[in-house]
């Protein structure tokens, strides 16, 4: 056993000073920031769980905010921060949109993606989060109500 | 030749198993500890002050621990720091599975999730190499490598 602990306590310091003489400088001993983990979800049909529209999560730096809306509406007001990608129920998002989308919100090194639409039933922003949700990404939310609800004005 | 001696020498195909097996899974880790840091982290057990620490220093013990087996050099020892790694990684595995992680083992090579999911068939491979390396540890007389040549026998 103590020799073991002796092998195993030379092989780490070994990998201490080959990561110190690596060319780029090695892995820092302590990350700074978390990785990003974000991993798919079991199910394909994506799971999305609802958010108050005064949640203040939805102002965290790590949250990942889309508008699904009109072009005209989100050009009105929308969430600092916020990626336009209208949902429409008669004319489906292009897969080639939705998989940039998609692949942006994995670059961007997000926890958490709230999504909002125009809070009606059904709801375009609880959709789009699903298509998002079963493209593998997993903490997604839709904002309860919708943009009605985060700035307090009806869509028409 | 008894029991014991057919186990002795039954260690030495699962010694050099066991040793290219850890050979081989410590290669691309040492070569990409970042990716290997990202398969830790997605476990979600050790602290994020940890991850690098541990993506740096596990595939270079993975390594001597292997080596150490394939050429028969410290075989007790080579077993214990198997058996040891072994029951950690299972440990990780069914805490993943219990939390319904979707997500690969990153035993070798990073793949995702879709390629080589984690699953109760993980956690059966590794039961085996588990075995492998108790068994060896068991029964290992060093019959075969530098422990041989050494004349040194494990008591």
């Amino acid at each position: 056993m103590a020799e073991a602990a002796v092998v195993a306590a030379t092989a780490a310091a070994a990998a201490l000073v080959f990561n110190t003489v690596r060319p780029n400088g090695g892995l820092p001993l302590i990350a700074r920031t978390p990785y990003q983990v974000l991993v798919p979800c079991p199910e394909p049909g994506g799971a999305v769980q609802p958010i108050p529209a005064d949640d203040p999560a939805l102002s965290y730096d790590r949250t990942f905010l889309i508008d699904a809306r009109p072009a005209e509406e989100f050009n009105r007001q929308h969430l600092p921060g916020a990626v336009h990608l209208p949902y429409d129920w008669l004319d489906p998002v292009p897969d080639g949109d939705l998989q940039q989308l998609v692949e942006a919100i994995a670059a961007s090194g997000a926890t958490r993606v709230a999504v909002y639409g125009d809070g009606g039933r059904p709801d375009n922003g609880e959709h789009l989060g699903r298509e998002i949700s079963g493209r593998g990404i997993k903490n997604v939310f839709f904002v309860s109500g919708g943009a009605p609800e985060l700035f307090g004005v009806a869509t028409p | 030749m008894n029991a014991t001696r057919i186990a002795a020498w039954l260690t030495v195909p699962a010694r050099w198993y066991l040793g290219l097996l850890f050979v081989a899974a410590c290669l691309h880790k040492i070569a990409d500890p970042h990716s290997f840091a990202i398969d830790i982290a997605t476990y979600d057990i050790l602290p994020l002050s940890l991850v690098n620490l541990a993506a740096i220093t596990l595939p270079w013990i993975e390594l001597a621990a292997g080596a150490m087996l394939l050429v028969g050099w410290r075989v007790r020892t080579s077993s214990v720091l198997i058996a040891g790694m072994m029951a950690v990684f299972l440990a990780a595995l069914m805490v993943a599975l219990a939390r319904g992680l979707d997500m690969s083992c990153g035993c070798f090579a990073s793949q995702g999730a879709d390629e080589d999911p984690i699953s109760r068939l993980t956690i059966l491979r590794d039961l085996w190499w588990l075995g492998l390396a108790l068994f060896v540890l068991v029964f290992d007389r060093g019959l075969v490598g530098i422990d041989h040549l050494l004349d040194r026998r494990p008591e």
